[in-house]
C-alpha cells in the first residue's frame, strides 16, 4: 500500500521547553486527550478485571471499609466515648456516606501517583498518550463510586432519609470533589515518580488530613478548629455534595464555589505539568 | 586547541524533509548522570527549568555528568533498515528512545514521519491475570491502535503468533516463549512506518525467528524502515543494508552494512592497532608453579614453515606452540578450541592430539607443539582461541585463554560456515 509520505503526521523532537510554544503544546494536549481515551478504557478494563479476577469477595472490599468504620465510630458514639454531637441525618448513615465521598477523594488524589508508578516500565518503553493512565484511574474512581452509590442507596431506603430533587445536583459538586483530588495528584506526580518520600509523605498527610475535614463530625462552627476546617478546601466540596444529597441546600455557596476554582485551575495546570514534566521523570527513573 | 563556542539550544530551521525521508536526526546529544542521588537531583532541576519555560543550559555538563550520546546526526528513508551497532552502553539504546519520543535530547532535534512502533518491550502492560485475548486488545491500545483497528487485525496476530486455543487463557500459564511470541506478534501488525527494534528478535524458537524475520522482509518491502540495534553480526547483515558505529556515544561511522561491520570486528578485536599479538607471547610462570610443563608463546607458520601474523583461508598453515617442559613428560599433548566471537561465540574449531591419539615424549627443555592443517577451514574473520597442553587427556599443565587473532581470506569468502577446498571440473561425455 503506497503512502503518501508528505501527508504523514510530522513530529519534531528537540530540547527546548514546550512551554515555550503554548499553542502548540495545547494542540497537542488536546489531541492526546482524544487519542487516549480508546487506551484510557482499554487500561480501565484491563486494571478492574485483573483486580476483580483476583479476588474472591470481590466488590466487598469497595463497601467494607465504610461500613466498618460507621460500625466503630457508631459504637463509640453510643458509649459516649467520642461526642460527635448532632448530625442532620442518622449518625451511621452520615458516617458511610461522608466516608464513601472522603474515600472517592483519597482515590482521585492517589489516581495519578499510583497509576504512574504501577506504569513504569511501560511507560520508561512505549510512547503513549501519557493522559491515558490518568483517565484510566479516574473510571476506576468513578467505577468504585459506582458500587459504592448501591450501599448509599440501600443507606437511604433503611434510614428512610427523605431526598429532595436537589440531589440531581450533587453529582457535579462530587465532580469538583474530584477534580480536587486529581489536581493536586498530578502536581505530585512528577517528584513522586522521582523520590520515594512523596508516597511516604501522602500516606501519613491524608490521615491527617482526615481530622480536618467534617467526615466523622459534623462542621463545627466555632473555635481555631473551625477556621482551620473551613480554609481545608475540601470541606466546602464534600458537605456541599453531602448537603445536596440529604439536605437539598448549600451552606456555603462561597466557600464552594472558590474550592471549586481551586480545583478545576488546579487540574488544568496540573494536566499540563504532568505532561511537560514526563520525559524527564522518564530519563530519571530508568537512566 | 581550537576552542568550540559553546553554543545555546538552537531551534532548528523547518525545512521540509528530503525525499522520502522518514527520520532525520540532527546533531542529538543526551548526557546522563553516574550518581543516582545527583541524577534525580538534576532531573528535579530539569523539571524546574522546563516548568519556568527558561532556557536549559543543556549543552553543557554538571558535576558526574557525561554524555551519553554527542553530536549524533542519521536519516533514515522509507524502506530503508539502518543497523546501529556498538558495544554495550555505546548509546544505542539511548537514541532509540530519543527516536522513540520517551526522552528528550540534549542537543539538536529529531524529525519523524508517520508511526514509530518500538519493538523495544514486547508485551508491555502485560497482564499476567487476563486472558491472550483481553491482552492483545491492552497492549495494541498501548502501541497505539483503536478498538476497531484491533479487531481487524485480531485474528492475524493471533494466527502469526501461533497461541490457538491457548488464546483464552491467563497469560501467566503461557510459556516465555508464547509471551514473547504474542508480544512481537502485537507489536508487528500495528503498520508502522518506522519500525525501531532493539535486541529482541531473540525471542522464540528458531522456527518463530526465521517467521519474523521473512515478516520483517515483507513488511520492508511495503515500505516500512527499520532502525535494528544488535550485537548479532548476522541478524545486522540479514535486515539492514546499511549501518551506523556508535562507540561511547559518538558516531563513528556510517554506510554500508558490510563495511561498517567490517570495521567494527577490527575495533572489537583491536587487531590491526596491536599488531605484536602474533606470536602470542605468555607471561612467564614461576617454576613454583609450573605444573610440568609451561607455555611460552603461541604463533602461525606458513607451508615453508615461516612466522606468519595471520593465518589465511585455504592455505596450508600450522598452528604452533612453544613450550617449556621441566621433566620428561610421556604423553604430552596440545589442545586447541577456537571460537568466533562474532557469531555467538560459538565452537567454531577444537582440535586435541590426544583425542587424535597422537601424545609425545619429551624431555625436559623447550619445544614447538604444533598442529599441521593442510588446508584451513576457518573463514576469514575474528577468533579467539583457547590453548591447554596437557599430560595425557585430562591432566592439564598450562593453559591460556582468549588469544585472539584473524584469519585473512585471498577473497571475499565470509559466506558460509567454514572453507571447502575445491576444484572445479566439467567432463566431456559423462558415463552414466
Amino acid at each position: 500500500m503506497p503512502r503518501q509520505d508528505q501527508y504523514l503526521p510530522e513530529v519534531l523532537y528537540t530540547p527546548e521547553s514546550r512551554l515555550r510554544h503554548p499553542i502548540q503544546l495545547f494542540r497537542e494536549m488536546g489531541r492526546d486527550f482524544l487519542a487516549s481515551r480508546d487506551l484510557a478504557w482499554r487500561l480501565m478494563v484491563r486494571d478492574i478485571s485483573s483486580q476483580y479476577r483476583q479476588s474472591l469477595l470481590g466488590i466487598f472490599w469497595a463497601f467494607a471499609p465504610p461500613i466498618v468504620s460507621a460500625i466503630g465510630l457508631t459504637l463509640a458514639n453510643n458509649a459516649q466515648i467520642v461526642n460527635i454531637g448532632e448530625t442532620s441525618i442518622p449518625y451511621p448513615a452520615y458516617v458511610m456516606f461522608s466516608m464513601s465521598l472522603w474515600q472517592t477523594y483519597v482515590e482521585a488524589l492517589n489516581g495519578p501517583v499510583q497509576a504512574v508508578s504501577a506504569a513504569k516500565p511501560m511507560l520508561a518503553k512505549i510512547n503513549f498518550p501519557r493522559e491515558a493512565l490518568v483517565l484510566a484511574r479516574l473510571g476506576q474512581v468513578f467505577f468504585n463510586f459506582g458500587i459504592k452509590l448501591i450501599l448509599i442507596v440501600g443507606l437511604f431506603l433503611f434510614f428512610q432519609i427523605p431526598v429532595t430533587p436537589s440531589v440531581l445536583l450533587a453529582p457535579v459538586a462530587l465532580l469538583h470533589l474530584i477534580a480536587l483530588g486529581t489536581a493536586i495528584g498530578l502536581w505530585l506526580t512528577p517528584i513522586s515518580a522521582l523520590y520515594e518520600d512523596v508516597t511516604k509523605g501522602l500516606t501519613l498527610v491524608i490521615g491527617a488530613w482526615l481530622f480536618f475535614t467534617p467526615v466523622i463530625y459534623p462542621q463545627p462552627t466555632e473555635g481555631l478548629f473551625a477556621t482551620l476546617v473551613r480554609l481545608n478546601p475540601v470541606t466546602p466540596l464534600l458537605v456541599t455534595t453531602r448537603d445536596l444529597a440529604t439536605q437539598g441546600i448549600i451552606a456555603d455557596p462561597q466557600g464552594f464555589w472558590i474550592a471549586s476554582g481551586i480545583a478545576i485551575i488546579g487540574l488544568l495546570v496540573g494536566w499540563l505539568v504532568y505532561r511537560v514534566t514526563m520525559p524527564f521523570v522518564i530519563e530519571r527513573m530508568s537512566a | 586547541m581550537v576552542k568550540i563556542p559553546e553554543y545555546e539550544v538552537i531551534t532548528p530551521s523547518l525545512q521540509p524533509l528530503g525525499d522520502n525521508v522518514l527520520l532525520s536526526v540532527q546533531g542529538v546529544s543526551k548526557k546522563f548522570c553516574r550518581s543516582l542521588k545527583r541524577s534525580l537531583f538534576y532531573g528535579l532541576q530539569d523539571i524546574a527549568t522546563e516548568l519556568t519555560g527558561s532556557r536549559r543550559r543543556s549543552a553543557k555538563l554538571r558535576s558526574k555528568e557525561f554524555w551519553a550520546l554527542k553530536d549524533v546526526s542519521l536519516e533514515l528513508r522509507r524502506g530503508e533498515a539502518l543497523g546501529l551497532i556498538g558495544v554495550n552502553g555505546s548509546g544505542k539504546t539511548t537514541l532509540l528512545r530519543i527516536i522513540s519520543g520517551l526522552i528528550k535530547p540534549d542537543t539538536g532535534s529529531i524529525r519523524i514521519r508517520g508511526r514509530v512502533a518500538p519493538l523495544i518491550a514486547l508485551g508491555a502492560g502485560f497482564s499476567p491475570v487476563l486472558t491472550g485475548r483481553e491482552n492483545i486488545y491492552a497492549n495494541m491500545s498501548i502501541l497505539g491502535l483503536t478498538t476497531r483497528e484491533i479487531d481487524r487485525r485480531f485474528d492475524e496476530v493471533v494466527e502469526f503468533a501461533e497461541i490457538g486455543e491457548a488464546i483464552d487463557a491467563p497469560v501467566q500459564s503461557y510459556s516465555s516463549g508464547m509471551a514473547a511470541r504474542l508480544g512481537f506478534s502485537c507489536a508487528i501488525h500495528t503498520d508502522p512506518d518506522i519500525l525501531l527494534i532493539d535486541e529482541v528478535l531473540a525471542v522464540g524458537d528458531v522456527k518463530f525467528r526465521s517467521k519474523c524475520e521473512r515478516k520483517l522482509g515483507e513488511l520492508r518491502k511495503q515500505g516500512t524502515s527499520f532502525v535494528l540495534v544488535s550485537h548479532a553480526f548476522q541478524g545486522i547483515l540479514n535486515v539492514c543494508d546499511t549501518a551506523a558505529y556508535l562507540s561511547k556515544g559518538h558516531l563513528i561511522a556510517s554506510g554500508d552494512a558490510n563495511s561498517i561491520l567490517a570495521q567494527y570486528e577490527q575495533d572489537l578485536f583491536s587487531i590491526k592497532s596491536d599488531r605484536s599479538s602474533i606470536p602470542f607471547v605468555l607471561p612467564e610462570k614461576p617454576a613454583a608453579e609450573s605444573a610440568g610443563a609451561d607455555l611460552i608463546s603461541v604463533y602461525f607458520r606458513d607451508s615453508q614453515g615461516k612466522l606468519i601474523e595471520s593465518p589465511i583461508s585455504g592455505e596450508s598453515t600450522y598452528f604452533c606452540v612453544k613450550c617449556r617442559a621441566v621433566r620428561k613428560i610421556n604423553t604430552l599433548s596440545l589442545f586447541l578450541a577456537i571460537y568466533q566471537p562474532t557469531r555467538d561465540n560459538c565452537l567454531a574449531l577444537h582440535m586435541s592430539s590426544a583425542y587424535d591419539r597422537e601424545t609425545f615424549e619429551v624431555l625436559p627443555g623447550e619445544h614447538e607443539l604444533r598442529v599441521y592443517m593442510p588446508c584451513l577451514g576457518l573463514l576469514p574473520s575474528s577468533y579467539t582461541m583457547n590453548v591447554y597442553i596437557k599430560d595425557g587427556s585430562l591432566y592439564t599443565m598450562d593453559a591460556h585463554e582468549s588469544i585472539r587473532f584473524t584469519v585473512q581470506g585471498n577473497d571475499k569468502l565470509n559466506r558460509g560456515m567454514f572453507y571447502q577446498q575445491r576444484e572445479w571440473q566439467v567432463l566431456q561425455s559423462p558415463p552414466f
